[in-house]
């Protein structure tokens, strides 16, 4: 039984700022007036580059928020965009519906400034917690005050876009009510360097569906406020469209050009298309991915031309990236509010950059379907598209509407179950020598411990040198994990399948490793020097592009990243997915690196403890270490046709965020709580059902204090609690999935008997064992530095 | 090979171990680099021609696929284009 959950989504603000504008008007303006931003570049050192050209952000009025003077250019962009944005949507945070509202921001490559002025001037610790992606979303809830789901999309190009679905799919799985989403990027080294060395970069200003000689890079940010109807109606808010729905997808086949024959693409616009209700002649206007590499509007070109062709005579599509260049993770979000302006005032801003012979040989290629060259169009429009396709193969498109129009949003009422589990750890990789490892009660005997992937592993899963020798540590870990849910799980991809099948990775630091070592390079040897077979590699999306490259796995695929938590919101993402019919089994996975940069500024940040101790100690620190952990989730019914092993079922989860300044703990006690009872509510239960805590503690006290406030205001100190890190270390995100892995063998009954345990309460601990053979429901536990948390119910199987 | 082929094979084998991760014991120097091979592809050929120019200042973007053949074929095109 499926049933409809068709809430309307509608936008409600909107924010942006690019090298045409600081925000909305002017952007829009210089849009239909076919202004361009491109120029030389002036942020970055292009001495002997072939190419110079950018679209850099002139604003001199950036930190004039509060919440944006001390952090990475790329969360002041993201934070001026989202104040206006916040501003025109008029909507108010209380203590009432603050936890009905999160924040959802995509980035590409995040903080990565912050890591280029760590390495050239002086190693600075304040540089250390504004280089990932991570703090993004966390600026931006802590300046409107949200305190429910919040994090951020890491999918390259596409993230912008996919920020918007999941946002609308959380509404209409009813555990918020309005979000702030969209995306960000800044102008830095590492992508120009990155592009230069793939020689992506185009010598002139790019120019999209007609000479695709390459792209210009540019900088921004676009914020939407995505509310639902009913709550947008009730405060009486200006409406500018509803969001229809989205398709999200992965290629299956290169780490950074597109699958030629545009499958992957089509999928994403026939899903979006198919769940809006809507057919090929109702679209009226695309504006496309349309990045100027031959391969991406080759690709695309085939995909718009293969669907609307003979099926649409008035539909317009251009590309603003002539104009605003490519901001990788906040194109999606730019485009779509250029999107949204075009349906609402029915004006399509141009494709800038033809001349009289482009246009002649334009017209000869584009059919019936106009490209619009040059100049603004006006026409009148009900339903338009925006499209983003990332390196990973990542696909998304996403339609607006100027009026309600059913979407076929529906939610199944199987249960969904832990069917298969993959782990790679510092303790030996495999779930039977995790069991084991923990059965003979080991404990780890150093500070930094690191997972290590080898020739057993790639013989055991069929991963080829030619494969896995392209894969940074970070990635490799993922897809070794990954293959081994899958197999556990007994998944046997094929054709008819693989678009049924996908993603969500959870991530804390992403592939900053990488990154970092991408620029220690380039600012050692200069711009010219970057490494184009590393370069891939530095997107928070290579893992999960890698896993569905080396599975075909061509379903959802979504990287989120908000530290250590990422590995079990990643669970409630999967969750979802397979509730909202949009997959049969989802991986859900936590990976993070412990490496040479990792220790130094972990352990220049004072976060790495001079001895391995256990939880609830006081100690200083935790023991760094790293790993990956995949979950396998699956449908009732698709469980049961594929003679799975049902290891738990997952009953209910909750997300919930407090605001703290970014990279403290200290003070976001609420934020667990919330997330407690909203996992606990939805599965049905109530505090007093849980038989056992799965928590997070990891020997650091300022992370353990929150788990002793928490579980002794909630559960009065009289359920037991463990610490699968006493075991594994700070792993981060990979941890907080393991975590779940940890619990679920326990009510599977592969990890036995009487378990290490604790009575935790505010004023004090209780070191014992507690017998685990009877427990029926457990709760499972995850934080972040900046006050974001995760908790997933999940409950025994029966025989 | 020469004296001095030998060392700028050596070299470019010592490359394409460090800067591709491909393991030693794979390499030779007539293995096929691409294809059935090593399986090294177009982003593969690009940092082979970033380092082959930084290395010796031999230019080897737009130049036939014949000459990336192998680590033999390679050498061949630096020595004659020192």
């Amino acid at each position: 039984m499926a049933k409809d959950i068709g809430t309307r989504c509608v936008v409600t603000g909107l924010g942006l700022i690019s090298a045409i504008g600081n925000n909305v008007d002017e952007c829009w303006e210089n849009a239909l007036s076919g202004k361009t931003g491109i120029d030389k570049v002036k942020s970055v050192d292009t001495t002997d580059c072939y190419a110079n050209l950018g679209a850099e952000v002139d604003c001199d009025s950036l930190d004039d928020i509060e919440e944006a003077k001390n952090v990475d250019r790329v969360s002041k962009l993201c934070l001026k965009a989202s104040a206006e944005a916040w501003k025109d949507a008029g909507l108010n945070v209380d203590e009432e519906n603050a936890e009905r509202i999160g924040v959802i921001m995509g980035s590409c490559v995040g903080g990565v400034i912050s890591v280029e002025n760590y390495i050239n001037n002086g190693e600075n610790t304040e540089d250390i917690n504004k280089m990932t992606i991570a703090s993004i979303a966390n600026h931006v809830a802590n300046y409107i005050g949200a305190k429910g789901i919040v994090t951020n999309v890491g999918n390259a190009c596409a993230a912008g876009a996919i920020s918007i679905a999941y946002a609308c799919e959380l509404i209409r799985a009813g555990v918020a009510d309005a979000f702030v989403v969209g995306g960000a990027d800044a102008f830095a080294a590492v992508p120009f360097s990155g592009f230069l060395a793939l020689h992506a970069l185009s010598e002139e200003a790019c120019s999209p569906f007609n000479h695709s000689n390459g792209i210009t890079l540019g900088e921004g940010s676009g914020a939407i406020v995505v509310e639902s109807y009913e709550h947008a109606v009730k405060r009486q808010a200006r409406i500018y469209c509803d969001v229809l729905s989205a398709g999200i997808s992965s290629d299956a086949h290169h780490i950074t050009a597109p699958r030629p024959d545009g499958l992957g693409q089509m999928y994403a616009i026939r899903t979006a298309m198919e769940k809006s209700g809507l057919a090929e002649q109702d679209i009226s206007y695309i504006n496309a991915h349309g990045t100027g590499t031959p391969k991406n509007d080759e690709a695309e070109f085939l995909s718009i031309h293969t669907i609307f062709d003979d099926k649409n005579d008035d539909l317009t599509v251009s590309s603003t990236k002539a104009m605003v260049g490519h901001c990788l993770g906040a194109a999606g979000a730019i485009e779509a509010v250029f999107a949204i302006k075009a349906l609402t005032e029915n004006k399509i801003p141009p494709t800038i950059g033809y001349s009289d012979e482009d246009v002649a040989a334009l017209s000869e290629k584009a059919g019936n379907i106009d490209f619009r060259p040059n100049d603004m169009r006006e026409k009148e429009m009900a339903f338009v598209m925006s499209n983003s396709f990332a390196f990973g193969g990542s696909n998304a498109s996403v339609i607006f509407s100027k009026k309600e129009n059913g979407v076929s949003e529906t939610e199944t009422d199987e249960k969904i179950y832990i069917t298969g589990m993959g782990i790679v750890s510092p303790v030996g990789n495999g779930v039977e020598n995790y069991i084991e490892k923990v059965n003979a009660g080991y404990v780890p005997d150093a500070t930094s411990l690191e997972a290590n992937v080898g020739k057993e592993d790639y013989d055991k899963f069929g991963v080829k040198m030619a494969f896995y020798r392209k894969l940074d540590k970070f990635s490799i870990m993922q897809v070794i994990s990954g293959l081994e849910a899958l197999a556990s799980s007994g998944v046997e991809i094929t054709e008819e399948n693989a678009e049924q099948l996908g993603m969500i990775i959870g991530t804390g630091d992403g592939p900053l490793t990488t990154v970092y070592e991408f620029q220690e390079n380039i600012s050692e040897n200069g711009t010219i020097s970057g490494s184009a077979f590393n370069f891939p590699n530095t997107v928070y999306n290579a893992a999960g592009g890698y896993l569905s490259i080396k599975t075909g796995m061509r379903g959802y695929n979504v990287t989120v990243t908000n530290g250590a938590q990422s590995g079990m919101s990643s669970v409630c993402y999967a969750y979802n997915e397979i509730k909202q019919n949009r997959a049969k089994l989802m991986l859900a996975t936590g990976t993070d690196e412990n490496s040479r940069v990792m220790n130094k500024l972990y352990g220049q940040l004072g976060m790495i403890a001079d001895n391995a101790g256990d939880a609830y100690s006081d100690g200083s620190g935790f023991v760094l270490s790293d790993g990956s952990t995949t979950i396998a989730l699956s449908e009732g019914v698709y469980a049961e046709s594929s003679g799975a092993r049902k290891y738990a079922e997952v009953a209910g989860y909750g997300m919930a965020h407090e605001n703290v300044p970014y990279g403290e703990v200290k003070g976001s006690d609420r934020g667990l709580v919330s997330a407690i009872n909203a996992a606990v509510s939805m599965a049905g239960i109530s505090l007093s059902d849980i038989d056992a805590v799965y928590g997070f503690a990891n020997g650091m006290k300022e992370v353990d204090d929150i788990e002793k406030n928490v579980y002794g205001e909630l559960f009065e100190g009289k359920t037991p609690v463990h610490c699968i890190k006493e075991v594994t270390g700070e792993a981060r995100a990979a941890a907080s999935t393991l975590t779940v892995a940890h619990a679920a063998l326990t009510l599977a009954g592969d990890i036995t008997g009487n378990q290490k345990a604790y009575f935790v309460n505010r004023d004090g601990v209780e070191k014992t064992e507690s017998d685990t053979t009877a427990y029926k429901y457990v709760l499972t536990t995850a934080y972040a530095v900046g006050g974001s948390y995760s908790a997933v119910v999940l409950k025994k199987c029966c025989k | 090979m020469n004296e001095k082929e030998l060392e700028i094979a050596e070299n470019i084998k010592g490359m394409l171990s460090k800067n591709l991760r491909i393991p030693e014991e794979e390499l030779d120097y007539e293995v096929p680099l691409f294809g059935d091979g090593i399986g090294l592809d177009s982003v593969d050929s690009l940092e082979i021609i970033a380092c082959i120019d930084s290395a010796y200042g031999v230019a080897m973007t737009g130049v036939a696929k014949e000459h990336f053949y192998n680590i033999t074929s390679l050498t061949k095109y630096v020595v004659e284009n020192m």
